[in-house]
């Protein structure tokens, strides 16, 4: 058996806080008094949002331009998927030949099957999120 | 995440049959096992303090690979980046000096706070928080030891995402020229620059990294990039996936896993399925002897309770102070026990003496002692008597009843019963009143005894009639074993199903249940729901005093035992036992039954796919603290990198990586140009250091393309510095740093959102 370890990292790193704080650094390639105006911070969700906002609010032909030849953030997303789609155990990952009538779940046999029967409840949810397919109350 | 859920195992070990050691040992599969491999679960490393380089010049240019992970910094002088860090920034607040400290990339590793409050500022590939992002700039020329006053006086070179929104790139610029005022900057695409740095001309990249999955073909050094297609998923993605999923199959383990140890775990440990996951998952988790070597255990550190041995010698000595304090406890109870017996011989002597006087003294005089003593009259007194008598009885009975069977073989002998009391003396009466008790104390454990030889010769007498008929016909024994066998199964399945059946609200049997409860509840007999029996009738019966009859039935008790939906353990365990000796007289006799078919090694777990799923290849012992600090990887080896290949596998609704390959080859470039990209399919990024990516990749492209077509796939020499070096490289090239890139009047004239384009960049709107 492996040999008992404390649960913690206890080595403490060489060096304090105050050196590693970065606002106190002497930073003399700032220009004195410049402020960089500030951004409001956008998740990605917003930002593609945005590009997708500008590109239609460009000239007509840039805009079936910037649609058809030029890359942008969105015409470079892979498309779905055109072959059929293979299943799999969603709790073990092997090859699943069967579908779970009441929560859409996959699985691999009986006796996972048993096991998804006595799963404490949402955590059949919890599984099939990681697959995005958990129902989502709005 | 945690569960509401009572018992403290594993949910799905709570699923697993228990099997004790003793059915294993039963079943004859007690087995010994070598020590396992054990891999411990890493540690965040100690951060190292970066000292600001002492060698900064004016004009030489900053090579800057700004990743979603790591960050890797360096001059252009320099054969590899001089530093690089996590790209994390830490705010942390220290509330007894009142300060509030900014630690960025593995600084912000300090401690446990300022590792909680870490925060990157991407999201997914792209700069949500540029704040944070100017501040991490900000510390990678305090680093560089930067020392021009007033701004940096070097070009700048720093790579951006394929197609990146133009507001990322106009930010990028603006911060550059406004904030650091350099002379000159470039952006690019990280992936070119590594296939620039790795010599290559024309061929198809694969970048596969932190965030996203880019595949851009490359056509004489310059990128197709309306050819290309970004794939979401990558390193980070990848790790987290195995987080979840592992929290998910431990959701009761102490062992704690952060996000970075995951990420560890998943270089480590994750390889892509060499030729198809199909053939490989399909024997994974099959116990055989590759089984060991799938199934990797990941140890978490543990401290060890060390329970306090004892030694023989005390053991021996706490038992004797037991028993010797047990037979002390047992004298004193047997003395007073005594003393009490002999108090009560005296009294009943002393009332047969009243009683014996009543003859011989005249009425009056008897009854003036009987008031005396408080008693009524002679009735009284005789019944009194035979009270007294029977206590006595009863309790010369208990300490006589204890003593073991053997003892009494012997023949014992009552002689003074036989003779009439008044040929006796009083001496000898009291003898004989002592033998009768012995005597009835003796006749009844003679008839218990002879009750128990009784029933032993029945059952031998069963016994030798089954083996008569199994010599007889052993078909139809056997026959009627098996429908044994059948029916008890049946009935524990039955058991089984109901006790599932009333966890469900709107199922037949609970609603029976809540019937059962509300009648009982209504204090009426069985049949109170009918509407002729209402309550206010009932309530008046029992006014009445009448009785429902309820308890007149012994079977009328049976309600209770069927709304308690409680497991009734000792019926199982009656089952359980007679289907195991059933079981054993079936392996005896019957050629076609085998010990595997039997119910025990059906939940043995040496054939549950769920234990080797969770425990691998070797026994469980729950009361293990190394055990319970255990996480077993085996298909979720192989299960998180094939996300690239089929991303409907996390929820993704993008056409996997060969797909994605395979139809910019066949379908998106020219034929001459497809031929040549396919001879030179390059591998970089972080996340495809994994282990058989490239066997994989060439074994699925080698199946789309035509037979005629060359493939040739290579990794970049370093898959993560790569990109650094590359545009080392780019920026050293004479023309490249005197015209390819942006300068401040450039930008001064055409503003923030130029794209001033070359081989490695982004594409301007046409």
């Amino acid at each position: 058996m492996a040999p008992a370890t404390p649960p913690s990292n206890t080595a403490a790193p060489a060096f304090s806080l105050f050196d590693a704080d970065i606002t106190s650094a002497p930073k003399p390639f700032r220009k004195p008094g410049h402020k960089t105006p500030s951004r409001r911070i956008k998740n990605a969700k917003q930002i593609a949002a945005d590009e997708m906002k500008r590109i239609q609010s460009l000239p007509d032909e840039s805009r079936s331009a910037a649609l058809m030849d030029t890359p942008t953030y969105l015409n470079v997303e892979a498309p779905p998927s055109v072959m059929p789609r293979k299943w799999w155990c969603d709790i073990t990952g092997l090859k699943a030949s069967y579908r779970m009538p009441n929560n859409g779940m996959r699985y691999h046999n009986k006796e996972i099957y048993e096991v998804i029967k006595h799963l404490p409840p949402g955590v059949d949810q919890q599984y099939l999120q990681l697959r995005s397919a958990n129902v989502v109350l709005r | 995440m945690s569960y509401s859920t009572p018992e403290p195992a594993s949910i799905m070990a709570s699923a697993l049959p228990a099997v004790s050691s003793s059915a294993a040992a039963s079943a004859g599969l007690i087995q010994e096992f070598p020590p396992a491999k054990l891999y411990q679960l890493p540690e965040i490393p100690v951060p190292q303090f970066i000292t600001p380089a002492a060698d900064y010049r004016e004009g030489v240019p900053i090579v800057l690979d700004l990743g979603t992970s790591q960050t890797r910094a360096g001059f252009a002088s320099d054969i590899t980046p001089r530093f690089q860090f996590p790209t994390q920034i830490a705010r942390y607040r220290d509330r007894k000096i009142l300060r509030t400290f900014t630690l960025i990339g593995s600084d912000a590793n300090y401690d446990a706070n300022t590792r909680q409050a870490a925060k990157s500022p991407f999201d997914g590939a792209l700069v949500a928080n540029w704040e944070y992002l100017e501040t991490i700039l900000d510390y990678t020329f305090v680093k560089m030891g930067v020392s021009s006053q007033g701004q940096v006086d070097n070009p700048v070179i720093m790579n951006e995402i394929l197609a990146t929104p133009l507001a990322q790139h106009k930010h990028m610029q603006e911060l550059l020229f406004e904030t650091y005022s350099v002379p000159s900057a470039t952006l690019g695409i990280d992936a070119l620059f590594s296939y620039h740095y790795n010599n290559g001309n024309t061929g198809l990249v694969v970048s596969a990294g932190n965030e996203t999955t880019h595949i851009i073909p490359v056509v004489n050094g310059r990128g197709i990039l309306n050819q290309a297609k970004r794939l979401n998923w990558g390193g980070h993605q990848a790790s987290s996936f195995l987080l979840s999923l592992m929290q998910l199959k431990y959701p009761h383990t102490p062992a704690k896993i952060s996000p970075w140890q995951a990420e560890m775990l998943m270089r480590e440990h994750c390889y892509t399925a060499p030729v198809s996951y199909a053939d490989e998952v399909e024997h994974y988790l099959d116990r055989d002897e590759g089984f060991d070597e799938r199934n990797h255990i990941i140890q978490a550190p543990f401290t060890e309770v060390i329970a306090p041995v004892k030694t023989e010698e005390e053991l021996a000595k706490i038992a004797e102070r037991r028993k010797e304090s047990g037979r002390k406890l047992q004298e004193q109870a047997a003395k007073i026990r005594l003393e009490k017996l002999m108090q009560k011989e005296q009294d009943l002597e002393y009332y047969r003496s009243i009683e014996s006087k009543s003859d011989q003294v005249s009425q009056k005089e008897f009854k003036r002692l009987l008031d005396a003593e408080g008693i009524r009259d002679e009735n009284e007194l005789s019944k009194m008597i035979k009270n007294m008598d029977k206590s006595i009885k009863r309790s010369r009975k208990q300490d006589v009843g204890n003593g073991d069977e053997e003892s009494d073989t012997e023949e014992m002998t009552f002689p003074l019963l036989e003779i009439p009391d008044d040929q006796l003396d009083p001496d000898q009466i009291k003898q004989k009143r002592h033998q009768r008790l012995l005597k009835s104390n003796y006749d009844a454990r003679m008839r218990a005894k002879a009750e128990k030889k009784r029933e032993r010769e029945k059952k031998e007498e069963e016994e030798r009639k089954d083996e008569e008929w199994r010599e007889r016909d052993l078909e139809g024994w056997i026959k009627d074993r098996r429908e044994q066998r059948a029916q008890i199964m049946a009935r524990m399945k039955e058991k089984q199903k109901l006790k599932e059946d009333l966890n469900n609200r709107k199922s037949l049997a609970s609603q029976l249940r809540m019937k059962s409860i509300a009648n009982l509840a209504s204090e009426g007999p069985s049949g109170a729901t009918t509407p002729t029996n209402s309550g206010g009738a009932r309530k008046r019966r029992r006014e009445d005093g009448e009785d429902d009859g309820f308890g007149v039935d012994d079977n009328d008790w049976a309600v209770y035992r069927d709304i308690a939906n409680a497991s009734d353990t000792e019926e199982d365990d009656e089952m359980a036992e007679s289907i195991r000796k059933i079981e054993e007289q079936l392996n005896a006799f019957d050629p076609k039954f085998s010990l595997d078919s039997s119910l025990e090694a059906q939940s043995n777990w040496m054939n549950s796919l769920v234990h080797a799923f969770l425990r691998g290849s070797r026994p469980f012992d729950p009361a293990s603290r190394a055990e319970a600090h255990q996480i077993h990887l085996n298909v979720e080896r192989i299960r998180v990198p094939e996300v690239l290949f089929q991303p409907s596998i996390a929820g993704i609704d993008q056409a996997g990586l060969v797909e994605l390959a395979s139809d910019i080859l066949l379908r998106r470039l020219s034929k001459q140009d497809s031929v040549s990209a396919c001879k030179d399919v390059f591998l970089t990024g972080g996340f495809s250091l994994l282990r058989g990516f490239d066997d994989r990749l060439r074994h699925e492209l080698r199946a789309t393309l035509p037979v005629d077509v060359e493939l040739g796939i290579r990794r970049a020499e370093d898959a993560v510095l790569d990109a650094w070096k590359g545009m080392r490289k780019w920026v050293n090239e004479k023309d490249n740093l005197k015209n390819n890139m942006l300068t401040r009047e450039e930008y001064m004239e055409y503003g923030p959102e130029y794209i001033k384009e070359h081989n490695m960049g982004n594409r301007a709107l046409t």
